[in-house]
């Protein structure tokens, strides 16, 4: 299967042995490509994994720090081609990361992400909720990772509607009369996990509002609903209870790897693209986890061709839960993220950790 | 201004009024007297004793660097300062900031303070350490017990970055000892002191290794596994994250001399972390390795040894080699053939050379011709503090030399 047709086939329709034998190969092939025209990148590799062949198996691939392009502009591709460089404020960061893009990896990142969003959308454009203001489309100076997600989720929607104002402030007449119009059969909600939470169902949680045709996507981590005690099962419970809203989908991913994202099953478990793998790793080994086992999250996805960024060691814990034999009728593994790896302070008699890369 | 005390009691205090009560006390304690080594004494009893400061050894090297026999000898070495014509008496009121993520590092040039006979004003970071908290609650015991004259000795006040409470300590200070990182003391040393006060500063400073591999290989396995046992508490007693730990180990010697001392006493360090059970959080690994990725994008490395407890990065030359570092056990390593050519790489931002296999003349000599590098000591003796520091000698610093002719 080539990389069209791993597009075309149903996405998550390998099962782990095929996926592995279909895509070693090429990711072989892309490490190859990013080493012949990214120099720095090639020096990386033949520094930090000396007598490097042809990987085996997907755990064999070669990974690089996810921090690397917060520091790095890292690109396999010649100046003139660059059609856009993508930036991302990491959690904790002033640092941002910086991902070059030509047109080609763009209009993959585009197709990979139509293929993933209509496994569980369909193939029409639905009326769409964004739990956004506009403003954040408006605000050039501020366009990053959060606005092109936002952007790129728009092309799955029509009749757009923006339920929060400059303020953050939800447009309840605005909600109602979007139901009014389209409540009554399937339409898509978007929004950021937290802001979903927050600014859209605490305010309308009293309300008896329905929301039982909405499919709800959201993305964007729990680490600031963990602060407030609420977990997915919570998140989607409680959803469901009060806006009888009941099919939300829940997805991982990351500047670094636009396009290539981890969407969640009706089992509440995260799923790779047929395109894309995980492996979770001993985070003070490096060693590959078995199921159940947390570690580091690496994510391979086949999309990055401008820069060498098709396997990457997230900052991020997570966990195998199972491999080809999920209860929702996806192959492959599947897989829950557990938030970021715990910080560490390093004590010393210097106060400025002057080198310090996390970020 | 009110603000949060420490020591000697835990309260909350007018800013004017306790530092009124320290500028008008009874006349100055001697320096060394009976008092003032009675005093430190306890203190290092009692930190010996105490069950939480027994979990940590830092604490426990304090407490042997203070016993009383210690005391008594550095007694003896303040006496030989004496000449004849002259009188030592204490500066007076000593301002110590330490760093925000204070380790115990900050409490020697404390001690040396107090056992010079000065009154000590010490802020504590909100961010400090559970080791600090320990050492202010013994204090607080010791002053408890202490005659009256050594009761208003210290006064520690915990605070952020507000500058009006630097500014206010800072003006009845005769000397301000500042610790941490560049910005910090560069930002700190803008606060004005009294035209006849004085300022000793640590900021960053870098540290590293050296080892002559004749000389290593021709020592016995005993004495081969006693020095990775010496280098790695010096490596890792701070997450290597101390002004004195190494970060950098230079071979000096042949390439065949150097690759086999190398690979035999990396090979002993791993054994010896292996027995001590040293694991690193998961970020520090993480960071760590980004470290390691990001020396070789930027060709300051050559080769990468993955030691689990310990990377290990090979560079070729130093024209490239910044001393950025990432701390939590990360070692550079560089070969080099004559001594000479440390005369060159050292820059005043270099604080101890730890070693092994060189001999007292060569090294009086190569310090002389150096432009940097405060402190060169066997290794295993990285992090052992005494009164010259940082290239002050802390006696002659903390005291006043009165002319009586």
């Amino acid at each position: 299967m080539n990389f069209d047709d791993l597009l075309s086939a149903p996405q998550y329709s390998l099962a782990q042995t095929r996926k592995e034998t279909e895509l070693t190969p090429q990711f072989n092939e892309l490490t190859r490509h990013h080493r012949l025209h990214c120099p720095p990148y090639d020096r990386l590799l033949s520094v930090m994994y000396p007598g490097l062949g042809d990987a085996g198996s997907l755990a064999d691939i070669p990974f690089i720090p996810i921090s690397l392009f917060k520091t790095h502009r890292l690109s396999s591709i010649p100046e003139s081609d660059v059609f856009k460089t993508l930036t991302s404020s990491g959690t904790s960061g002033q640092q941002v990361s910086q991902i070059v893009l030509d047109r080609e990896t763009a209009r993959r990142q585009t197709i990979a992400l139509s293929r993933i969003m209509t496994s569980v959308l369909g193939p029409e454009r639905l009326p769409m909720i964004l739990v956004e203001s506009e403003a954040i489309l408006k605000d050039r100076l501020r366009f990053n990772a959060r606005a092109a997600g936002v952007l790129g989720m728009m092309n799955f929607g029509r009749k757009h509607f923006y339920a929060l104002n400059d303020a953050m402030e939800l447009d309840e007449p605005g909600l109602r009369s979007f139901l009014d119009e389209y409540g009554g059969k399937p339409f898509l909600i978007f929004g950021f996990t937290f802001m979903v939470w927050q600014y859209l169902f605490l305010r309308i949680a009293h309300l008896g509002l329905d929301l039982s045709q909405g499919i709800l996507v959201h993305s964007g981590g729990w680490k600031k609903l963990e602060e407030m005690a609420v977990g997915n099962p919570e998140f989607r419970r409680r959803i469901a209870d009060s806006t009888g809203l009941t099919r939300i989908y829940n997805f991982y991913g990351m500047a670094e790897q636009v396009g290539s994202v981890f969407l969640e099953g009706d089992d509440g478990f995260l799923y790779p693209p047929n395109f894309g793998d995980i492996i979770v790793r001993d985070p003070l080994t490096f060693r590959e986890q078995p199921v159940g086992e947390p570690g580091v999250i690496q994510v391979l996805s086949l999309l990055p061709s401008s820069y060498p960024g098709h396997s990457i060691l997230t900052e991020d814990m997570g966990v195998i839960r199972g491999i080809d034999d999920s209860t929702c009728n996806r192959a492959g593994k599947y897989f829950s993220v557990l938030g970021r790896v715990p910080q560490a302070e390093l004590r010393g008699c210097s106060d400025v950790h002057a080198s310090q890369v996390s970020a | 201004m009110i603000v949060e005390q420490v020591v000697p009691t835990a309260a909350r205090v007018d800013l004017s009024e306790a530092l009124e009560a320290l500028r008008t006390p009874a006349p100055p304690l001697a320096p060394f007297s009976d008092a003032v080594i009675g005093f430190c004494a306890d203190f290092s009893r009692r930190l010996f004793r105490d069950e939480q400061s027994l979990r940590f050894p830092e604490l426990q090297a304090l407490a042997f660097w203070m016993r009383k026999a210690e005391l008594v000898r550095l007694g003896q070495d303040f006496e030989r300062l004496k000449t004849a014509g002259t009188v030592l008496v204490p500066r007076g009121l000593v301002f110590h900031v330490p760093p925000a993520n204070v380790d115990t590092i900050f409490v020697y040039s404390w001690l040396v303070s107090v056992l010079t006979g000065n009154r000590n004003v010490i802020r504590l970071s909100p961010r400090a350490s559970e080791q600090t908290v320990i050492l202010c609650r013994i204090f607080n015991e010791t002053l408890l017990a202490a005659p009256s004259e050594l009761s208003d000795n210290t006064v520690m006040f915990r605070y952020g970055h507000e500058r009006e409470i630097t500014q206010e300590i800072s003006t009845c200070a005769d000397v301000r000892v500042l610790w941490g990182g560049d910005a910090s003391v560069n930002a700190l040393r803008s606060v004005p002191l009294p035209p006849h006060a004085k300022e000793l500063t640590f900021p960053d400073r870098y540290s590293f290794s050296a080892i002559r591999a004749r000389r290593y290989n021709q020592a016995d396995l005993p004495r081969r596994q006693r020095l990775a046992g010496e280098f790695f508490n010096d490596l890792f007693w701070f997450d290597q994250m101390a002004c004195s730990s190494p970060r950098l180990l230079i071979w000096l010697g042949e390439p065949d001399e150097t690759s086999a001392a190398s690979s035999e006493f990396l090979h002993l360090l791993q054994t010896y972390a292996e027995q001590r059970g040293y694991r690193v959080q998961p970020q520090t690994r993480l960071n760590r390795f980004a470290f390691a990725c990001r020396a070789a994008l930027d060709e300051k490395a050559v080769r990468y040894q993955d030691l689990k407890e310990l990377i290990v990065l090979d560079i070729e030359d130093f024209q490239h080699f910044t001393r950025d570092h990432c701390g939590g056990g990360l070692l550079f390593q560089y070969r080099i053939p004559e001594l000479e050519e440390l005369e060159t790489f050292v820059s005043r931002r270099d604080q101890t050379l730890t070693y092994f296999g060189f001999d007292i003349p060569e090294l009086e000599n190569l310090a002389s011709r150096l432009r940097g590098l405060d402190r060169i000591v066997p290794i295993g003796q990285a992090l052992n503090f005494n009164r010259f520091w940082d290239g002050y000698d802390l006696f002659q610093e903390l005291t006043r030399h009165v002319c009586v002719a």
